[in-house]
């Protein structure tokens, strides 16, 4: 292995199927049942299936229309996100006894540095057997694992026997369980990529590894340096147990398409109260506003705007979400609107502070 | 050449004159005055090639003749005299002989024709004005001009004419300050940039001044015309920015208090504030203004708490404390308004009472942001 790091091991836990799998904890009659989270017959988006609902094609992210059609006898669920989170918080708890680098992905999947633990334990294989067996006897519910060498592969592992089960991907065994693993599956590679690679000709982790580091940069820019690595085993991302966000956001999608500007302003006002609420609650500010809007078609727009300035109040959020909106004309009716703020007050702080200080006074726009 | 004139009146004369001078000059001859002697008037004038300015004496002589005389020179041994009458003689050695009641001094002069002739205005057209009003008219705009070399025209005070009124702005881009009158009005459509140079001249001679000035002006120059002294410059080429632009046309939220009050509280807190952004926040709730300022480097803070009367939402705006320092210390008012629409948008401070008939003033400061 080409790295200079000692060899680290990794493990990504990885809950099953999550909100269903809670919903289905708290009210057994749904055991059994297809079920599916968020959404309705009519509008929405599935947060979450369970597996007897992903048999008949429900994933998350599908509409629940689609959902249904597929599905006819598929149970919809309110999600109730602050359950989950409790959940996810006694999950973590268990995390914790093992080792203090745990890196939650979001409520149900985290990455945990177990190269050196608490427990003493050389074998993060028999670790991540460990924390699972105390998920389901502790709360109740099925978890997966993958562990490896780096976050990459422990997160491609642990799908591997999914559900209930996990992967050890051995430092020796890296190399070949990379090249044997299919492109789409790579952590990373979503649906617009793998078409591309097809395309190339890219279609296992062999293939990809024959390309040269500037084939794939020329073709993927900025990630082709990335793919170039991690089919190589070298993925040096450390577990970060603080993650700070990048950015912060808020969105709704509306009971009905909605096709006047002047009905959006006022969802727009909630979602810039939501925004500036989560935004107090951090204690963050962003320079970076945009405006996401989602058609009724799907089709996906995003409009941003930097500011020389912090922001974080709902007023001033709002102000330039509003001009985001007028900037261009609408192409269909809207069923998602949300605003995000990214360049957040949370990045380097330090070097920029300086800076700052000169930017903060504003200028007539002569 | 030979003139009689009392030491007191010259040295008043020359030391109005003598701010046109620059301290270094790059043309040896600019550190003269000149003096240009027709019988029982004398005309000294000083230039810096942007400005030059001149005034009429009244001396005692029946000669002609021209001289440049050096500046520093003359008005340093001037100041030392009681008032007396002093004798200038012109002799042939290049130099000037000053006879005082304790003695003789000697200068060498420089030929008169060296030294610049100021531009004569070709086709200018003309307003007058109340040599007061312009004074005060310069008193309240000039602070709020730039002094960035990159953009020229927003170092100088913006004239605009019109029959209806008179108006003049100043900006920095930061601040801004519209004096409009509306007693006074020009025959024309007019706009014009002046420098602050021959505007802070202006300004100290005017101040309190009953007379008239005539104020000519075309392209390239204006010419200040008073009592006996006049003042030609040239005007800063190019476009003022639209300034009308700026101005915040809804500003929802509104805030009247008394302005000492909140000037001496301003001073005060922003004693504490930091040092390079001179930021201090305004939180306005109800009918109570909290002003406070911190130094996170060295952990100074301040609070203040004012009563006011307010119109609008609660809000939070920053603001740069010497641009509200300067602003209020330059209204008259005994109560101001502070009107404003959102934290990044300019806050225009107007005051609501002193002023005189026909004037109007609005002055805009633009907000720090506030980083939390």
């Amino acid at each position: 292995m080409e790295t200079d790091f000692p060899l680290r091991k990794i493990i990504h836990v990885d809950m099953d199927a999550f909100y269903a799998s809670v919903e289905e904890l708290d009210n057994p009659d749904l055991k059994g049942k297809a079920v599916a989270v968020g959404g309705s017959e009519i509008r929405g988006v599935v947060s979450a299936a369970n597996y007897e609902a992903r048999k008949f094609g429900v994933y998350s992210a599908m509409s629940g229309v689609l959902a249904k059609k597929k599905c006819p006898h598929l149970v919809f669920v309110r999600p109730r996100f602050d359950r989950y989170k409790e959940i996810s918080k006694k999950v973590r708890t268990i995390f914790f006894q093992y080792t203090d680098l745990v890196e939650p992905l979001s409520l149900d999947e985290a990455y945990l540095d177990v190269t050196t633990n608490k427990k003493g334990n050389p074998s993060a294989t028999l670790i991540a057997k460990e924390i699972r067996q105390r998920i389901f006897d502790e709360v109740g519910l099925a978890a997966s694992a993958g562990i490896s060498i780096n976050k990459f592969i422990a997160k491609v592992a642990s799908d591997y026997n999914k559900p209930n089960g996990q992967k050890t991907v051995n430092p020796e065994e890296v190399l070949s369980f990379l090249e044997d693993l299919e492109i789409r599956k790579f952590y990373g590679v979503g649906k617009v990529t793998t078409e591309k690679m097809y395309r190339l000709g890219i279609f296992t982790g062999k293939d990809l590894k024959t390309k040269s580091l500037e084939f794939l940069e020329s073709n993927f820019g900025k990630s082709g340096a990335y793919y170039y690595h991690v089919v190589r085993g070298v993925h040096n991302s450390a577990v970060k147990p603080h993650r700070t966000p990048k950015s912060v956001g808020a969105e709704r999608t509306f009971n009905e398409n909605l096709s006047s500007e002047i009905f959006m302003l006022e969802r727009l006002e909630h979602i810039a109260e939501e925004l500036e609420r989560r935004l107090k609650k951090s204690n963050l500010a962003g320079k970076t506003i945009t405006l996401k809007i989602k058609y009724s078609d799907f089709t996906l727009n995003t409009r941003s705007k930097t500011v020389p300035y912090f922001v974080a109040d709902k007023a001033l959020i709002l102000e330039t979400a509003k001009e985001l909106l007028y900037q261009e004309k609408l192409q269909n009716s809207v069923r998602l609107l949300g605003i995000s703020l990214a360049n957040l007050n949370t990045e380097k702080k330090k070097t920029e502070s300086k800076e700052e200080s000169v930017l903060v006074q504003l200028k007539f726009d002569f | 050449m030979k003139f009689i004139v009392s030491s007191t009146y010259l040295l008043k004369q020359l030391q109005v004159l003598g701010g046109v001078i620059n301290n270094s000059n790059t043309l040896p001859i600019l550190d003269n005055f000149l003096f240009d002697l027709k019988q029982d008037k004398l005309t000294v004038s000083a230039s810096d090639l942007e400005t030059t300015m001149s005034s009429v004496l009244d001396v005692d002589s029946d000669n002609e003749g021209t001289i440049a005389v050096p500046a520093r020179l003359l008005l340093e041994t001037l100041k030392t005299f009681p008032e007396q009458p002093l004798t200038f003689v012109v002799e042939d050695n290049n130099t000037v002989e000053i006879s005082s009641n304790h003695g003789k001094y000697a200068l060498a002069y420089a030929d008169g024709a060296e030294f610049p002739k100021a531009v004569e205005l070709a086709n200018p057209s003309e307003t007058t004005i109340l040599g007061d009003i312009l004074a005060s008219a310069i008193n309240k705009t000039i602070f709020a001009a730039g002094n960035d070399d990159l953009r020229p025209v927003m170092s100088g005070v913006f004239f605009q004419f019109s029959p209806e009124n008179l108006t003049f702005v100043a900006t920095d881009a930061h601040k801004l300050v519209k004096y409009q009158r509306n007693d006074v009005s020009a025959s024309q459509v007019a706009e014009f940039i002046m420098p602050k140079k021959p505007l802070t001249l202006l300004k100290g001679i005017l101040a309190g001044s009953e007379s008239d000035v005539l104020i000519e002006y075309n392209d390239s120059n204006a010419k200040f015309t008073f009592d006996n002294t006049e003042l030609i410059c040239r005007l800063i080429d190019g476009k003022y920015p639209n300034y009308e632009a700026v101005i915040p046309k809804e500003n929802p939220n509104k805030l009247t208090i008394s302005r000492n009050q909140f000037l001496s509280s301003v001073r005060r807190v922003s004693i504490f504030s930091n040092k390079t952004t001179h930021q201090i926040r305004l939180k306005i709730a109800g009918a109570e203004l909290n002003i406070s300022a911190e130094d996170m480097d060295y952990s100074n803070k301040a609070e203040e708490r004012l009563t006011c009367s307010y119109q609008g939402d609660d809000m939070q705006i920053g603001f740069n404390s010497r641009f509200l320092t300067e602003m209020l210390n330059n209204l008259n008012a005994d109560e101001v308004s502070l009107e404003m629409s959102l934290p990044n948008r300019a806050g225009i401070l107007t005051p609501v009472d002193g002023l005189d008939e026909g004037e109007n003033v609005t002055m805009l400061v633009m907000p720090v942001m506030l980083n939390n």
